[in-house]
């Protein structure tokens, strides 16, 4: 490690015409073209199923919240939009997260013959996941409004913003736990059921109103709890005026990310040894 | 004028780790820049440098820390101590297909290779013709890699390296691979590649391929460097490890093995007046055979170029020949070769042991040796000629 400045002088010589960033650019391209033809375009159910599979959770949520539980109108919407606006943005991060962390095991191969950075699989694993969610989401508003659902559409001024910054986010937890499932691969099983606890402790399907009060600044304290309610104002109520807590969520969402990619770029070197 | 690749005091380390604490602990280690507690010294103490237009030939047994320089001079890895400098591109054919995904045509692949290789659209766009001519697998370029033979992942591999012409070009055993048409084709472009200022990292255990496209060898043994000089040189001090290696393993248990087996094997073989020849002068392939039943066996002695072609085979039965027992059950051969016709050049000669009857072949042991002599006729064999 003693010489690890020529070392990089190496690795950027790597890239023709010495422009890394053009090379990495056109790398992350041909990676996201990749991850979403073989992933939703090789076959049509893929496709259908990335759309087919939120919509039928909200069906039974709907149907089990309005029809079992009686449960009302959320502050005055219906249950329907109410839990859809945020509903999305969670399956998109959940899948993000379980997808991205095991991303770089199909890269295998490349990652002990080729010398390029790792982090590009994991970068085009989120986006791939995160873009295609982002067209169901609006799809799916759309279609709310088709149905007479009262959507303020000028609320995704906001809310495009802000699945940027859950973006920020997601990639940070993303690389971190990718890494991480590189050497330990109990992250991936691990995953799963922390990410089922951590949907029903989030107001997703319930307005944080309903939170007893003295548990309420716990369930306030997820990222997540901000980014529903900010989703919620923008789409629902069109309102789009910023607020302090969305600067500090900037900046929690930045910290994720250089937490993640810390911890990436400490492990990557050894990760030929080990995918 | 610098190096294009300086490689010095190169070493790395491979993390032991066999069970699931372990990993845990060496992930705990490398977030807190520690080094791994229990380490693998796979390379060390490698220097050299390779100025433009020189080629490099790396060999060694298995395991002996070949893959792993390759890897670090084409950035794989990271090297555990000392430092590579690379003032060029680097075109690393460490496994060639390794860069393919299965599922995608072979136009679609030759995009990726170009994308990991940092080569804009444009120029690729450029180049694909040429590829898909160099490859010549047809309509198959179309489909998926998945549907490829191993070969024809090989031609493609190849061809996209040749067509992007790095500037220094890595290739680790791509040579053994492919049938012996596309062999050839590979070996006439990286000659014209090094003759046209190309600079070549070869891994390889064919002697020959090193001795042919490597002027500089590098033999490495356990992780450590061994020997390094003319290709020439490193490559026969390499062959005789081997065979001294092979002898002390083999001798013995030759002896035994056929005995037991009921085989006839060569025991001895000697060359007069040695290894090296020169030019028409007698030449003599002697030894001792053994047989498992006191009849007298049967000999061939073959001639072989360095890359197997043949030039002269005979055996004891075609000329009448029947062998004398000298001790025991070991039978005396001896052939001479009157006035050496061969051209000076590195030849191979195969002495086979056979039954009586000259139908089974059992035992086939060989030696190197090179005639030498200044002349400038071509081919290999100098025929009786008059000019008329």
């Amino acid at each position: 490690m003693s010489d690890s400045t020529s070392l990089t002088t190496g690795t950027a010589s790597l890239v023709a015409g010495g422009a890394p960033g053009r090379r990495n650019r056109s790398l992350l391209r041909n990676f996201f073209v990749r991850e979403i033809r073989t992933r939703y375009l090789g076959s049509m159910t893929g496709l259908a199923w990335a759309f087919i599979h939120p919509l039928a959770l909200l069906a039974v949520y709907h149907f089990v919240f309005t029809t079992v539980f009686r449960a009302g109108s959320f502050k005055g919407h219906s249950f329907l939009l109410y839990v859809a606006v945020a509903l999305w943005p969670w399956l998109a991060a959940q899948e993000a997260l379980s997808r991205a962390t095991v991303s770089l095991a199909s890269y295998a191969g490349l990652i002990r013959k080729v010398a390029f950075p790792h982090e590009l699989v994991v970068h085009a694993s989120v986006a791939a996941t995160l873009a295609l969610q982002l067209a169901g989401y609006l799809a799916v508003l759309l279609v709310l409004a088709a149905f007479g659902e009262p959507v303020h559409f000028e609320g995704l001024l906001l809310a495009i913003p802000l699945w940027g910054v859950m973006a920020i986010a997601v990639l940070g937890l993303s690389l971190c736990l990718a890494a991480l499932q590189v050497f330990i691969r109990d992250v991936e099983q691990v995953l799963v059921p922390v990410l089922m606890i951590l949907m029903y402790v989030t107001p997703i399907l319930y307005p944080l109103s309903l939170v007893p009060e003295h548990l309420q600044k716990w369930v306030a304290i997820n990222p997540f709890t901000w980014l529903v309610a900010r989703l919620r104002d923008a789409l629902l109520d069109g309102r789009l005026a910023l607020e302090w807590g969305d600067a500090v969520a900037v900046v929690v969402a930045l910290a994720i990310f250089a937490g993640g990619q810390w911890v990436f770029r400490r492990l990557s070197p050894q990760f030929e040894d080990f995918v | 004028m610098s190096a294009l690749l300086e490689v010095s005091g190169v070493g790395k380390d491979y993390a032991k780790v066999e069970t699931r604490r372990g990993r845990v602990r060496l992930v705990w280690d490398l977030l807190r820049g520690r080094a791994a507690h229990e380490v693998f010294r796979a390379l060390d103490g490698v220097d050299f440098e390779l100025q433009r237009g020189a080629s490099l030939g790396v060999i060694g047994e298995n395991g002996a820390g070949k893959s792993t320089l390759l890897k670090i001079v084409a950035g794989v890895i990271e090297p555990t101590r000392g430092s590579v400098r690379v003032n060029g591109r680097v075109g690393a054919l460490l496994e060639l297909g390794s860069g393919f995904h299965p599922d995608y045509s072979g136009l679609s692949n030759i995009e990726l290779s170009a994308a990991l290789l940092g080569i804009p659209q444009k120029e690729i766009d450029a180049k694909r013709d040429e590829i898909i001519a160099f490859a010549d697998i047809g309509e198959h370029i179309r489909q998926p890699i998945k549907t490829y033979s191993s070969g024809m992942v090989i031609r493609l591999g190849f061809a996209i390296a040749t067509a992007l012409r790095p500037e220094v070009l890595i290739t680790d055993e791509v040579l053994a691979v492919g049938d012996e048409s596309f062999q050839k084709k590979c070996i006439a472009w990286i000659e014209e590649y090094l003759k046209t200022g190309g600079t070549l990292l070869l891994c390889s255990h064919s002697m020959y391929h090193i001795q042919k496209l490597c002027r500089v060898a590098l033999w490495l043994r356990d992780g450590r460097p061994e020997l390094y000089g003319p290709s020439a040189d490193v490559s026969q001090a390499y062959l005789a490890f081997h065979e001294e290696k092979e002898a002390r393993a083999k001798q013995p248990l030759a002896a035994e093995w056929a005995r037991t087996a009921g085989m006839y094997s060569i025991q001895s073989i000697e060359l007069t007046p040695g290894g090296r020849v020169a030019q028409g002068t007698d030449f003599t392939i002697s030894g001792e055979v053994y047989s498992p039943d006191g009849r007298s066996p049967a000999v061939l002695v073959g001639i072989v170029r360095a890359d197997g072609t043949s030039v002269y085979g005979v055996a004891t039965d075609m000329d009448g020949i029947t062998l004398d027992k000298v001790r025991g059950d070991r039978y005396l051969f001896s052939l001479t070769f009157l006035e050496l016709a061969l051209l000076p050049g590195k030849y191979v000669v195969r002495v086979h042991a056979l039954d009586p009857e000259a139908v089974r072949l059992f035992d086939h042991v060989e030696r190197e040796f090179v005639v030498t002599g200044e002349t400038r006729e071509f081919g290999f064999v100098q025929l009786q000629h008059r000019w008329g």
